[in-house]
């Protein structure tokens, strides 16, 4: 059944379930979850009395489709911990990632749903070459964002050796993978092509070398040709995984070796692709937005969770033998959400930040750059005064205190300058704040 | 709370038993496993069946960080790579890091042992506990977040830094508990009055568990003042096992060894003797059960002393006074033995400065000198100048008092001296020695 170059599958009775025999387990997985929600979710109860719907009307899948949408803002409005369905007692987790604004967005996990979120991306780690012989490095910043922490507990449930390196200090990263012979990366595609480049430097040749075989990418989108790039200048079978801490954090979906579309873990994540604009549920193939039912979380279920990530369904077998429907790689949002060296930054907090400032003027532009490939986030604004700019030190420190702020509400480290008054873009309509001069 | 009865309220007798036993398995099994510990014991010709009991603990070769170092990364393991779930490194001072190994059952230990750390500290399973200890190749991340999700308290691993960020967790999340280092600790204690905020009326903090670094009875008052918490502290290391060797409890008189993985020996730090109860000398380990890297009589460089009366807390298990210093960050000046920590008692009973310092270490003409450089508090900072000669005064005078040695005070502006988010960098020792 299982085509060459498939090592180990995680999970074989799911991954390789009959059509019918999913869509049993999804249905009765769905109708429970409704259930739940209306019980113990005020947003959700509100949500379906403003509908005319109740958890009884659910009798079929397609049935989701009068289900309304859920979206970041209801997590934002319910913040910290207000869309959570169980008491506070049963969390065991808590993670955060970006919000619109000041606050982050907040999810929680109960012991049973991180046993789920290990398992998940336990069988795309699998797919993606890992088997309990290899030796993991995960280079993911290890924090409130899932990234490392999903990676982390899956590959020690594999079996793997763990080596928790997080991000950063790329010298060192370079040291771990030749002196600990490290088989796997776990990052962002970007910044593995970065640490190439540093190996290059470095006259290190991964080839002779190293012993790396695999990498796992995730946490920004990324292209075919970076993928190339990545498997030649690593030497490694590079595939892609998919996740939002939203719905679980990356475990959603993943890419298995023949790298054809990314493998959905649809006994817990319903999948829909919709048009953004009339919210119609689009056809197998038809490119739309992605919107996630997390059918059995028992913290945080989230129903119809609009992602604003741009892809497509496809419905057919993969030649690996795994029946778990695939997407397609994300091409791009229907939102202005950046994600720079894997962290989701909205242009909304970048605004919050220099809004909350009496000493700047609410004009202002954000340049994303990509050198050597990693990223650079540029933030330029124009002074309320224009005399400041002959004050070096005052310019310097109202420099260095939005920076700080933006960097305690992004987590990044930003580039400020500040610029005379008027000199910036106007806009008649919608202002085109963003200028992305990344390519790919 | 007690998280493990059986264990840590044992008759002495039958720990004592538990732990021979243990040593026995653990003996032989290195010798079989662990090339270079047959080595050193064929080396001063003793046989794994030589060893019957704690009694005959002290028969066995002492094993030092350069042990670790010289089988960099994975000579010192005594299972194949296959075994090993986790890798964690701390950082050589040269080099080279020390590379510690774990298999899954080490792991499952580790967890139970920062359990039983959490559960001692005032944690229960429905705290809500933010970790703001380092996570990666550190221990102190991983270790703590393990053992408190295994008590099944609501973890944040919030890692370290990103001082405004943790202050909004513990508003909006209501963090009753945070792990940190002790200087992180009071750092923030400090940030959160420049925000008006009041730790007591407008945070739910009730515990601290703080460690990695060696800190005062003083400062652990002040911490408690400050932050309207109890503040635990704890031990560990990662050759031994990471944090969870050893945790202070309720009582807070010594630390709690976690001794039926753990046995503790003082020694004589020049000689290597076996000191008795009580002594005060070098603290040295022999982990009983880790399968991942064994370690037999590990010279930890730390300086307490044991004390093996029953506590009021209930438990049985040895204490080990708080470490106050370290065989090797200890200083010797004029040839007086010094610890950083001895001086931050001095400093932070003295309500004038900040428990901020600098001990700068220079030799002029062949004569050690020591300036210790401590922050005014704003109230000094703006008061007379023959207020700040009193205080400067009283300080040179406590610490002549105390050591024995003429310091030269310099008292500096608020905030200038570094902080840290881990552990602090107390010293500069500008000598060449």
């Amino acid at each position: 059944m299982f085509m060459e170059g498939i090592q180990m599958v995680f999970d074989k009775q799911i991954e390789t379930a009959a059509r019918a025999d999913m869509e049993k387990l999804q249905l009765s997985r769905l109708k429970d979850c409704v259930g739940r929600v209306y019980k113990n979710v005020p947003l959700y109860k509100e949500k379906f009395d403003r509908a005319g719907l109740k958890p009884a009307d659910i009798k079929s899948l397609n049935d989701i489709r009068n289900i309304p949408f859920t979206l970041k803002d209801d997590l934002r409005d319910t913040y910290p911990f207000g869309m959570f369905a169980v008491p506070q007692k049963q969390i065991v987790r808590v993670h955060a990632s970006s919000g619109t604004t000041g606050k982050p967005t907040v999810v929680g996990y109960t012991k049973n749903d991180l046993d789920m979120w290990s398992s998940v991306m336990a069988r795309l780690c699998c797919a993606g070459g890992v088997t309990p012989e290899d030796t993991a490095q995960v280079a993911f910043g290890y924090g409130l964002f899932t990234g490392a922490f999903g990676l982390h507990y899956s590959l020690e449930k594999i079996g793997a050796m763990v080596i928790p390196a997080s991000s950063g200090n790329t010298e060192k990263q370079i040291m771990l993978m030749k002196d600990f012979g490290s088989t796997v990366l776990v990052s962002t595609p970007s910044y593995a092509l970065y640490i190439s480049e540093v190996m290059e430097k470095m006259g290190i040749d991964p080839k002779r070398d190293l012993k790396l075989k695999y990498g796992l990418f995730g946490a920004e989108a990324s292209t075919e040709h970076m993928r190339d790039q990545l498997e030649k200048r690593l030497n490694i079978i590079a595939t892609e995984n998919y996740g939002l801490s939203e719905i679980i954090g990356p475990g959603v979906s993943g890419e298995c070796t023949h790298k054809c579309g990314m493998h959905i873990n649809e006994d817990h994540f319903l999948v829909e692709i919709i048009d953004p604009v009339s919210g119609e549920v689009l056809k197998d193939g038809e490119q739309g937005e992605v919107v996630i039912t997390a059918m059995s979380k028992e913290a945080l279920p989230i129903l119809r969770y609009r992602t604003k990530d741009i892809s497509y369904l496809i419905p057919e077998k993969c030649t690996c033998g795994r029946t778990l429907k695939r997407m397609a790689k994300i091409t791009g949002r229907s939102d202005d959400m950046l994600t720079i060296r894997g962290v989701n930054v909205f242009p909304s907090q970048i605004e919050t930040v220099l809004l909350s400032s009496q000493e700047v003027e609410p004009h202002y532009e954000i340049i994303v750059r990509r050198e050597n490939w990693l990223d650079q986030l540029e933030v330029l604004v124009e002074l309320a005064d224009a005399s400041l700019l002959d004050n070096y030190s005052k310019l310097e420190s109202l420099q260095n205190t939005i920076r700080a702020e933006l960097k305690t509400i992004l987590s990044l480290d930003a580039k400020v300058t500040l610029v005379q008054p008027s000199t910036l873009k106007r806009f008649q309509g919608k202002a085109q704040r963003v200028t992305d001069l990344r390519e790919e | 709370m007690i998280w493990n009865k059986t264990y840590e309220c044992m008759d002495r007798d039958k720990m004592t038993s538990l732990q021979s036993e243990r040593l026995v398995k653990l003996v032989n099994y290195s010798y079989e496993n662990v090339p270079y510990y047959k080595k050193k014991m064929d080396d001063i010709g003793i046989k794994p069946s030589d060893i019957k009991g704690i009694e005959d603990l002290n028969k066995l070769p002492f094993t030092v960080k350069d042990d670790l170092r010289d089988n960099y990364p994975y000579d010192a393991f005594a299972v194949p790579i296959g075994d090993i779930v986790r890798i964690h490194a701390s950082s050589g001072t040269t080099g080279k890091p020390t590379v510690v190994g774990y298999t899954r059952n080490d792991i499952d230990t580790w967890s139970e042992l920062m359990a039983r750390t959490f559960a001692a500290s005032g944690v229960t399973k429905d705290s809500i506990v933010q970790i703001a200890y380092g996570y990666g190749l550190f221990t102190g991340g991983l270790g703590a977040h393990y053992g408190a999700e295994k008590i099944g308290a609501s973890v944040i691993p919030i890692s370290g830094g990103n001082t405004k960020k943790q202050i909004t967790v513990l508003q909006d999340f209501g963090s009753h508990a945070i792990a940190c280092t002790p200087s992180y600790a009071l750092f923030l204690s400090e940030v959160l009055e420049e925000m008006g905020i009041d730790p007591r009326k407008d945070l739910n903090l009730k515990y601290g568990i703080f460690g990695a670094e060696p800190w005062s009875h003083e400062m652990r008052a002040q911490i408690e003042q400050k932050l309207g918490i109890r503040a635990t502290d704890i031990y560990g290391l990662s050759e031994i096992i990471g944090p969870g060797v050893a945790t202070e409890c309720e009582i807070q008189d010594g630390l709690h060894i976690t001794e039926d993985h753990f046995v503790p020996e003082i020694i004589n730090p020049e000689t290597g003797d076996v000191l008795s109860e009580g002594s005060e000398g070098e603290l040295v380990f022999t982990t009983l059960t880790k399968e991942g890297i064994p370690v037999i009589r590990y010279r930890t460089r730390d300086i307490t002393s044991l004390n093996y009366k029953k506590c009021e807390c209930g438990r049985t298990a040895v204490r080990m006074k708080k470490v106050m210093g370290r065989s090797d960050d200890m200083l010797i000046i004029r040839g007086v033995n010094v610890f950083p920590t001895q001086i931050e008692s001095v400093l932070v009973s003295i309500t004038e400065i900040e428990p901020h310092y600098l001990l700068v270490v220079d030799r002029v003409n062949n004569l050690d000198t020591l300036e210790i450089w401590v922050e005014m508090s704003d109230n000094l900072f703006s008061d007379e100048v023959r207020r700040v000669e009193q205080v400067r005064a009283k300080i040179k005078d406590e610490v002549q008092s105390l050591l024995g040695l003429t310091a030269k005070i310099k008292l500096v502006e608020p905030k200038t001296i570094e902080r840290s988010t881990g552990k602090a960098k107390r010293v500069l020792d500008k000598r060449k020695i």
